[in-house]
């Protein structure tokens, strides 16, 4: 989730909360005024029909200007002088409906007559301002809201804005492998980490550099050694006097030489990928490509009496790459796919629009699919090989943003690479 | 048959002049860049290899000049520079064949025999081996005046064997020389095995004697003489 949202999101839910107890509790208090503002009118009321009665009879007045609805009725006599006050409904004539009054019922004493008195005054007008203020207010909620998303949103962009620009030039590290410069602001949290983050990656820079350097002399510099080494082993190789044990010597020595060697110059391969020193872009048809590395490989396939599948499902499909790049990748998942494969075995090659996948009879990995594109990740059971091949590929594909996925599922392995970035 | 080397590796070096001897070459040796062009004029070279580190200068520039100087010889670059562009730029300056360290002596061995023939013989030589004969240009065998159908691995192999004649040449060797980098890697060298096989049978069928010998499964060796 996005930090906009998530703080956006937090806001509402609390803020929606707030004003939910805050509305309940506003209402409840401009009810309570509203009913004391009755019940003050009505005692002001009863001061009057009191005066009243003083000078009239009971019958001479049924209504008084203020009162809603007013009954007096002679009563006997009484000790208690009770007031009480309440709510009641009345069906009120002129609309037809049933409305709520407030009320206050009081005995009172005139020239020698009791008198029950009930005063009503409707409660209408007040229910209805209450209603119209609750209204309003929740309209002004509701505008507050707005209002505070779009300034969140605002003061959020402004505030993270430099946080975003340092997100995207980190993310480019990724491919220049160069020190990120990112700048200071005003805001001391974010300089902090940018200040951080800038020595990271300036030391990583380093460290990838100076690796890749030492790759880079190691590799060269152990060609001449190596060239010496196996120009000896074959004049040796040549002398008339050897036993069978001395040959056996040699040809240890010999084989392991001629592996240093493809080892030494599959690093340096490697590292010229990295290095981005192949830059041409060609247009490579994606069959004629598989069609003419299977005929390289073909005496490998055959001696393994392997079986090959075409699928080509896209016969069009072309790629722009250098092609020295796409041999490699081409090259080392045939490979692959030979030499893990079973004795008599299958390799299928499909190609569909914007991918390639080949699959190939097989032992499942002795290791864990993550390892898989590591360097020197390999099956112990095979000797002579290095676990390079794949790493090539994966190097490969970074170059280009191909994206590479490798399943396996009834004893058949399948690797599958989208052409497109 | 003289050859200049020019390699400022001394062990490399006197491996290769050892190797070439046997061959029936004779070797001038030059270490650095102002030797190198001491001697350019001092024979009529069938074939000079050059390295291109060299002290004292640049070995393509070396190239340049041996190029202009004996423009009838062949030249090989020995080189640990690998890329394509490197090639193009050694070929580009006047070079035959560009050898990348490190090599087989078998293989460069056979890379001056093929480069000498191209550059000195301008082809329609014929390369004989006791009943054996090749044209290289037709890319033709015979045994015994007689056409025997090769496949064109099987006339590289053949004419592989041929340049190292008497000598002991790996398996790894022949692999590289035939297959370049879809040669190792692949678990096994059996398929050249079965390669050489197929061509043995093809020339015996023919008539020719199995010229082949199996060296402790280290190699083989081409050889008219069968005692190992």
């Amino acid at each position: 989730m996005k930090l906009l949202t998530k703080s956006t999101l937090l806001i509402a839910t609390l803020s929606l909360f707030l004003f939910f107890f805050m509305g309940v509790i506003f209402f409840q208090v401009l009810k309570n005024m509203s009913i004391s503002d009755l019940n003050r009118e009505l005692a002001d009321l009863k001061e009057i029909v009191v005066g009243y009665l003083e000078e009239y009879k009971a019958d001479e007045f049924n209504s008084l200007p203020g009162i809603d609805s007013l009954s007096v009725q002679a009563i006997g006599r009484t000790d208690q002088a009770v007031e009480v006050l309440g709510d009641t409904l009345m069906y009120d004539s002129k609309d037809g409906q049933f409305k709520t009054f407030r009320y206050i019922q009081f005995e009172t004493e005139s020239k020698e007559e009791f008198y029950q008195v009930r005063i009503f005054k409707s409660t209408n007008p007040t229910d209805k301002l209450v209603e119209r203020v609750t209204l309003l207010m929740t309209l002004m909620v509701i505008l507050f809201l707005a209002g505070i998303f779009i300034l969140n949103r605002f003061i959020f962009a402004s505030l993270w804005s430099d946080f975003f620009v340092a997100i995207e030039k980190l993310k480019q590290f990724e491919t220049t492998k160069e020190p990120v410069i990112l700048g200071e602001q005003d805001i001391e949290e974010f300089d902090e980490l940018k200040k951080v983050l800038e020595v990271m990656t300036r030391r990583l820079a380093k460290d990838y550099r100076d690796l890749k350097e030492y790759t880079d002399h190691t590799t060269h510099e152990l060609q001449t050694p190596l060239a010496v080494i196996k120009s000896k082993t074959e004049l040796l190789i040549q002398s008339k006097n050897l036993g069978a044990a001395e040959m056996k010597c040699l040809q240890a020595i010999n084989t392991s030489v001629n592996q240093l060697s493809r080892l030494n110059s599959t690093l340096a391969l490697i590292t010229r990928i990295e290095n981005r020193q192949f830059t041409e872009k060609e247009e490579i048809k994606l069959t004629g490509l598989l069609d003419r590395h299977l005929e390289l490989l073909e005496e490998h396939i055959d001696l393994r009496g392997i079986k090959v599948d075409k699928l080509y499902h896209d016969r069009d499909m072309v790629m722009f790459m250098d092609q020295g790049l796409a041999d490699l990748l081409v090259a080392n998942l045939l490979k692959n796919a030979i030499v893990h494969n079973i004795e008599g075995g299958c390799i299928i090659l499909e190609t569909h629009p914007g991918s390639l996948q080949i699959k190939n009879d097989g032992p499942p990995l002795r290791f864990s699919q993550e390892e898989l594109f590591t360097r020197f990740v390999r099956d112990t059971r095979r000797s002579g090989n290095f676990g390079l091949g794949l790493s090539l590929v994966k190097k490969v594909c970074d170059t280009y943003n191909f994206s590479i996925d490798y399943t396996y599922d009834k004893q058949q392995h399948t690797f599958t690479v989208n052409l497109t970035d | 048959m003289q050859i200049l080397i020019v390699e400022d590796e001394t062990s490399l070096m006197e491996s290769m002049v050892s190797y070439l001897e046997l061959e029936g070459f004779r070797c001038e040796k030059a270490a650095d860049y102002h030797t190198a062009v001491c001697v350019l004029d001092k024979h009529d070279y069938i074939c000079m290899l050059i390295d291109l580190n060299l002290p004292g200068g640049d070995g393509l520039e070396l190239v340049k000049l041996a190029r202009e100087n004996q423009s009838e010889s062949g030249i090989i670059i020995i080189s640990a520079r690998n890329t394509i562009e490197q090639r193009v730029e050694g070929l580009e300056s006047g070079a035959d064949d560009y050898l990348v360290k490190p090599f087989h002596l078998s293989e460069l061995v056979a890379r001056v025999h093929s480069v000498a023939r191209r550059t000195r013989m301008k082809g329609g030589e014929v390369l004989s081996f006791g009943v054996i004969s090749v044209i290289p240009e037709d890319h033709t065998c015979f045994v015994n005046n007689k056409q025997v159908e090769l496949t064109r691995k099987e006339l590289d192999m053949l004419m592989f064997l041929m340049a190292n004649r008497n000598r002991v040449v790996t398996k790894e060797s022949i692999a590289d020389y035939l297959w370049g980098e879809y040669g190792g890697g692949y678990g096994s060298y059996d398929f050249v095995y079965t390669h050489l096989k197929n061509l043995r049978r093809k020339l015996q069928e023919a008539g020719s004697p199995d010229y082949v010998q199996n060296i402790y499964g280290i190699g083989y060796k081409f050889s008219l003489d069968q005692s190992p």
